[in-house]
């Protein structure tokens, strides 16, 4: 796959007020995202992730501009012409919809309870200033392609079950036609087994219709499975970009390290992986100096606490932001034994 | 390691909510034991009555229709004590719900009240059980929060739940949850609402407190890998129903039912080639209202045959391992 980028995220940044008192002075802000730094290419899969509060939601947030970013540039690389998504007028923004759009988490209050799947669905075309009749086909055409028969068009979303709808919301991002999609935890609120169903339904259709995904989860176990490249988050800064190969077994970062070694094993004969980070995420309030990872990090040294790090290019494309991503030995060795594990006699 | 000896029982359990759309049948038959000084899982999506199960073995579901057996049985030599027979109001169980058995909940946001301060509620529990001074029962609480991880308890002693972190708020549970010192652990999926670096805490937390205080543990949890690392005994359910128990390692290497099968092959592994369809079941979980009768996985399930509209049976393959499926019956 030749790498055309089609989106081009630079220094992003989107700081939240903080107001406090009777006269909602001022006293902080939120960094929820801080310059951040990232490129998808045409028909690839970017996951992004990190723990709640990492400003992953609001990356995604950005690049649709459903919040205006405060800082930096999101060029969307269109079919004849290339937007500034972060400064886009409102004219422009329609062709920009035109070209991207989002699934949602929760297909529970994503959805309008008092709007037929029909009418839900036609919405993006509605504001695009298409014609009921012609939206109408249109929706009658994209049903099957989610896998719903046209009897669905009629019903309301109380009606369907949690992969239905979220069948819905995907009809709903693609009727469009958009190259880009930016899916923002879509399999986390489903029964394990709809999740297969629903990953395999995103993977068809970027293969059918060429698309490119940004996809943000918590569970990184589907993330490294449907994803080329990954971006991991700490605290509103990227600390480690690269491909799922280069993240998933070459990690130069120790919290990505840390974060993948809690993934828990479907497997009960091994049980000795998982090291457990201790503490918790600071608050995105009051980070840490430096290195924001340097007050959990096993590896910390003087420097971590006093230096910001940057966000250094290791090569072929792996990215990290550590002072010390050359020297560290991430191996298995370093992590501590977690739980015994039972022998197949009990 | 601890003597097989059952410090709870469940046998032919069905919990029966009237509805005005008819009955729903939660829980339909189910019969599980649990060891003392072991973990049982309880696994299954949602809807399967997983949750239904635990809050009946504390009586806390009032309005059902709760019928079978729930035999516990205390240290020493007495009788087992029947939950299901005591009045789910009376003096009788509520010195046990508490003291010997206790609970986590799903959603630590929620189970803690956010108008006393988090001291104040451990007190609380610990007065209800335990005949001690206000200064014996703080001294107490704040060692229960030290034990749980919590730093600086003295000084958080005072605090309010709005104050903590979801992680912190459920390591307070665990601390209310173990401060009489049960004798077993109800967790309602205890690490749901968390990120899995606490996941990976809690679960180290609860496991190595199972471990020190000899406790029985009933881990129930709609994620396999929570089960693949902490269980030593799985039950898997779907609508109600018990599709399936077994020693956990035999239930990874060795699943009998269809359920168990497609459950285990949908999961991403660490090994699963990037990229490929996954296995998935087809259809979703049907309202209960609505189960099929007969076997309730039938209309989802790759193995149906025209017998599963009849009540399946229970096989055995083991001493402890059993599939309620037709599929090992020869006709």
């Amino acid at each position: 796959m030749p790498d055309t980028p089609i989106l081009q995220v630079e220094n992003l940044s989107k700081f939240f007020p903080v107001q406090r008192g009777l006269l909602r002075r001022t006293v902080g802000h939120v960094k929820a995202v801080n310059d951040v730094t990232f490129t998808v290419n045409k028909g690839e899969c970017l996951g992004l992730v990190g723990e709640s509060g990492c400003g992953k939601t609001t990356v995604a947030r950005c690049l649709l501009r459903l919040v205006e970013p405060d800082q930096g540039r999101i060029l969307l690389h269109g079919e004849r012409q290339t937007f500034d998504i972060a400064s886009a007028s409102r004219k422009e923004m329609l062709d920009v919809r035109r070209q991207m759009q989002i699934i949602f988490q929760d297909p529970f209050s994503s959805l309008d309870p008092r709007w037929r799947v029909t009418d839900v669905i036609a919405e993006p075309l509605m504001a695009q200033k298409i014609g009921r009749g012609e939206a109408g086909r249109r929706v009658l055409d994209i049903l099957p392609t989610v896998g719903l028969g046209p009897h669905f068009a009629d019903r309301f979303p109380h009606e369907l079950s949690g992969g239905e709808r979220q069948r819905v919301s995907i009809a709903r991002a693609l009727i469009v036609s958009p190259p880009l999609v930016v899916a923002d935890e879509p399999v986390s609120a489903l029964d394990v087994s709809v999740r297969s169903q629903i990953i395999n339904l995103l993977l068809d259709l970027q293969s059918q219709m060429n698309l490119t995904y940004v996809f943000i989860a918590h569970d990184l176990s589907i993330v490294k499975h449907i994803s080329h490249r990954i971006a991991v988050m700490y605290l509103g800064r990227l600390v480690e970009l690269g491909t799922t190969q280069q993240v998933f077994e070459e990690c130069k970062h120790p919290y990505t390290k840390a974060l993948l070694a809690s993934v828990l094993v479907p497997d009960p004969t091994h049980r000795e992986q998982s090291y457990v980070l201790e503490g918790e995420v600071p608050s995105p309030l009051n980070p840490p100096s430096g290195c924001h990872f340097s007050t959990r990090c096993p590896f910390a040294q003087e420097q971590c606490s006093a230096e910001e790090p940057d966000l250094r290019d290791m090569g072929d494309g792996h990215w990290v932001r550590c002072h010390f991503a050359e020297e560290l030995d991430l191996s298995e060795e370093i992590f501590a034994p977690q739980f015994d594990t039972p022998t197949a006699s009990n | 390691m601890p003597d097989s000896q059952p410090i709870l029982e469940v046998h032919d359990l069905h919990v029966h909510f009237k509805m005005l759309a008819g009955i729903v049948r939660a829980v339909d038959g189910v019969d599980f034991t649990v060891e003392r000084g072991r973990c049982l899982g309880i696994v299954g999506e949602s809807g399967c009555g997983k949750s239904v199960t635990a809050r009946s073995i504390l009586r806390l579901l009032p309005s059902s229709d709760t019928r079978g057996q729930i035999l516990y049985h205390p240290d020493g030599d007495d009788e087992p004590i029947d939950l299901v027979s005591l009045d789910a109001k009376g003096d009788a169980i509520r010195a046990i719900r508490g003291k010997d058995i206790a609970m986590i909940f799903q959603e630590p946001m929620t189970s803690l009240t956010p108008v006393y301060t988090i001291g104040e509620q451990i007190m609380e529990s610990i007065r209800q059980h335990q005949d001690l001074s206000e200064e014996e029962a703080q001294n107490l609480a704040i060692s229960m929060l030290n034990k749980v991880g919590i730093p600086d308890a003295e000084r958080r002693f005072g605090d309010y739940p709005h104050q903590m972190s979801g992680g912190m708020r459920q390591r307070v549970m665990i601390a209310i949850a173990l401060c009489c010192e049960p004798r077993v652990l109800i967790a309602d999926e205890p690490t749901t609402a968390l990120d899995v670096t606490i996941q990976a805490q809690i679960l180290r937390l609860i496991r190595s407190l199972q471990q020190d205080m000899d406790m029985s543990v009933i881990m129930i949890t709609h994620d396999l890998s929570v089960i693949a690392q902490l269980a030593d005994f799985v039950v898997v359910m779907y609508l109600g129903q018990m599709a399936e128990k077994a020693p956990v390692v035999e239930l990874f290497q060795d699943p009998k039912h269809p359920y168990t099968q497609a459950l285990l092959r949908s999961i991403v592994r660490p090994d699963t080639p990037p990229r490929e369809q996954l296995h998935s079941i087809s259809g979703s979980v049907p309202d209960p209202r609505n189960a099929p009768s007969g076997c309730r996985f039938r209309n989802r399930c790759p193995s149906v045959h025209d017998r599963c509209v009849e009540d399946p049976p229970v096989v055995e393959f083991g001493p402890q391992h059993s599939a309620t499926c037709w599929l090992y019956v020869d006709e």
